[in-house]
């Protein structure tokens, strides 16, 4: 190959490649408003602390970003929208073990960031990230479970607490709970979380009914 | 072995400011790194500290690329640069601009308030990474990357005598500068924003620095060793080539996950897998070329230009290919793996390589023909292994984070902090380590030419 074949594969083999680029950005561009949640001004506004902060200096999103504090593309289906708020505003007092520095994020901020990771939570994302093998299999390849093991499972609690090693760290570690807590003290927790510990940010389950708060109690108590 | 002309001596003002840059990189990233384990550790949060160590990087490898490329472009036009007062201010006017992000960054790391929205825009970080400097300071560097690029051009222009060094070199800065427009304007998708982001990112690490690096590589081969142009930038024009043929497409790997249609999985996929292929074919070139050239004038040079080749291929070709496949990316996306390949890819690619261009450029630059090669050995050393442990630490967090997080189901927290503890405590200790050998590095810089020059490095040099 002589050098000027050479220099013109170059040329137009780049600009060949470039335009079959543009096309699928083209094409691509026109497909993403279908694959998300409509962007409010509040998920905007959102987005827009989320730069203020330069929360992507720690974290990432969508798999991308500083690799030194959780993704957040799916931490709305891990923890509930209350505890998030609180954790924004002031992180060490939900969790004194958290990383996180207490930015001065407002009340409103904290909102909108939460509305914000809530659409993102929402976007297409061709299946990632993918649900965890073993923790899948964990809760489906033991046997029947009981009832207050599908609650627990069914309220996705382990988003915030772990059971032998599976499981959130920002709440109290739940393996030996029934060696630490009784059945009242448990029951009451459910209800109403703040009312048994100061300045919890764990929402109420009182919805669920007496009969399911008391199977939940029931699975915690074999927890030793 | 003097040079001939004023404008090849701008590019020592570029290069000083480029090594002080590393420096900083590398003393923030030390500081990152403990913060691994103690989060409090600084009085500045790890999300300013890692904006300072991954823009340094940035910015001191394109100021890197500008002193090199002054140099090149007056030595392959054999003719004074067009404007040396233009290239004097546009390196001045980086030297603000740089410093005025750096001080922002650190206000708002004293005082994250500091960086509320004024007229619609975030005055001291954009708060997306690698290009969190704020809109005013893209605006000058853009003013600054214009006037450089029209002083090249223009010097080129006058005695025109194009040759392919030339024609690479400025296609791939003219690509760098174009590439640097997606980054600047808001989307309000998050999804749009990091499709556009990865424009800049991607195609300027896997498309525009290696056609820069493709055309140094050639330029350091020919003045190393004398090898001869016509084969040199034949060679050059293949390996440029393919970079963009599978680079361009290859950016398909960053829209697996990000809401991008699930195609990119296809395109992705095959054309980043051949990224690797041109990165070899430059190996081969420097192993080849030096094979059948005997006369070695600048043994440092020669020795730190093929390492930048093999390390190119290691970190960016092969620590990138190992997670590239969607079957495989699925489960290590945005783990430590990344970290590692980060790594890894940039010292290999582009420390390496401006370094290189240092060592063959600066003894004319200094008007000496020998100098002692002993400091520029042992800083490699120092830094080259380092690097290495660096990297396997952080792969082998990164592979017990893919398995235990994303695999088994534990807390990113939990795995961080426990599972990976001693990861980070060997990543500290060899970040101690290549700080020695950047030390080192930049004692021989500053000191290059300007002592006696020991009689052994003038004895007949065995082939």
């Amino acid at each position: 190959m002589s050098n000027k074949a050479a220099k013109n594969l170059f040329i137009f083999g780049s600009l060949f490649f470039f335009v079959i680029f543009l096309a699928l950005t083209f094409d691509t561009m026109s497909t993403l408003d279908k694959r998300a949640p409509e962007i409010t001004e509040k998920v905007n506004a959102g987005k827009m602390a989320w730069h203020k902060y330069d929360c992507i200096g720690c974290h990432t999103i969508l798999g991308n970003g500083s690799y030194f504090a959780p993704d957040m593309t799916k931490v709305v289906e891990r923890k509930p929208a209350g505890y998030l708020k609180k954790f924004l505003m002031d992180p060490k007092s939900v969790n004194a073990k958290a990383a996180m520095p207490k930015l001065g994020i407002t009340s409103e901020e904290a909102d909108n960031l939460v509305a914000f990771l809530d659409w993102i939570s929402k976007v297409d994302t061709n299946g990632w990230p993918p649900k965890p093998i073993l923790a899948v299999a964990a809760g489906v390849g033991g046997g029947e479970l009981t009832s207050g093991q599908k609650i627990y499972q069914a309220q996705g609690c382990s988003g915030c607490h772990m059971i032998n090693g599976i499981g959130g760290t920002t709440g109290p570690e739940l393996t030996k709970v029934g060696s630490r807590r009784d059945r009242k003290w448990l029951y009451e927790h459910f209800e109403d979380p703040s009312k048994v510990v100061a300045n919890s940010a764990m929402p109420s389950y009182k919805h669920l009914g007496d009969q399911a708060l008391n199977e939940l109690t029931e699975y915690m108590l074999t927890l030793k | 072995m003097t040079v001939k002309y004023e404008g090849q001596k701008i590019a020592q003002n570029f290069y000083t400011f480029a090594v002080l840059l590393f420096l900083v990189q590398v003393l923030v990233g030390i500081i990152a790194a403990i913060q691994f384990m103690k989060p409090d550790f600084f009085i500045l949060n790890f999300n300013i500290i890692r904006s300072l160590h991954i823009n340094a990087l940035v910015v001191w490898l394109l100021v890197g690329f500008m002193g090199a490329t002054y140099y090149v472009i007056t030595e392959e036009s054999d003719t004074e640069l067009w404007s040396i007062p233009i290239a004097q201010f546009q390196f001045w006017a980086t030297v603000l601009t740089v410093t005025l992000v750096v001080l922002g960054y650190v206000w708002m790391g004293i005082n994250p308030q500091a960086n509320s929205l004024i007229m619609g825009i975030n005055p001291l970080n954009e708060g997306r990474e690698y290009i969190e400097a704020p809109r005013w300071a893209d605006v000058l560097i853009v003013v600054s990357v214009l006037l450089f690029l029209f002083n090249c051009i223009m010097t080129v222009l006058k005695t025109k005598k194009w040759t392919g060094i030339q024609g690479v070199l400025l296609s791939g800065l003219v690509f760098l500068a174009l590439m640097y427009i997606p980054g600047m304007f808001y989307t309000k998708s998050m999804v749009k924003d990091q499709f556009w982001w990865w424009w800049v990112v991607h195609l300027w690490v896997e498309g525009s620095w290696e056609i820069i690096a493709g055309a140094l590589l050639a330029f350091m081969l020919m003045k190393t060793i004398g090898a001869r142009r016509e084969v040199l930038e034949k060679w050059m024009y293949i390996e440029v080539g393919l970079v963009l043929f599978t680079g361009i497409l290859g950016t398909g790997h960053h829209y697996y996950w990000i809401g991008t249609p699930a195609y990119w999985l296809w395109v992705g996929g095959i054309f980043s897998s051949l990224e690797p292929v041109p990165l070899l074919f430059m190996v081969w070139d420097a192993f080849r070329t030096t094979r059948e050239a005997r006369n070695v004038t600048n043994r440092p040079g020669l020795f730190y230009t093929v390492a930048h080749a093999i390390f190119n291929f290691v970190g960016a070709g092969l620590w990138g290919v190992i997670h590239t496949l969607p079957q495989v990316n699925k489960w290590t996306h945005g783990t430590q793996l990344t970290t590692a390949h980060g790594h890894l890819a940039f010292y290999g690619a582009y420390v390496l390589l401006v370094i290189s261009m240092i060592y063959v450029t600066l003894p004319s630059i200094r008007g000496v023909k020998e100098y002692n090669p002993s400091r520029a050995y042992l800083s490699f050393w120092w830094m080259t292994i380092s690097m290495v442990f660096i990297v396997l630490t952080i792969t082998g967090a990164g592979m017990v984070q893919s398995y235990m997080e994303r695999l088994m189901g534990l807390d990113y927290v939990a795995v961080k902090t426990t599972y990976n503890f001693w990861f980070w405590v060997l990543r500290a200790i060899f970040g101690v380590g290549f700080l020695i050998g950047v030390g080192i590095f930049v004692i021989d810089y500053f000191k290059l030419g300007k002592e006696p020059v020991p009689v052994i490095s003038a004895a007949p040099e065995k082939a």
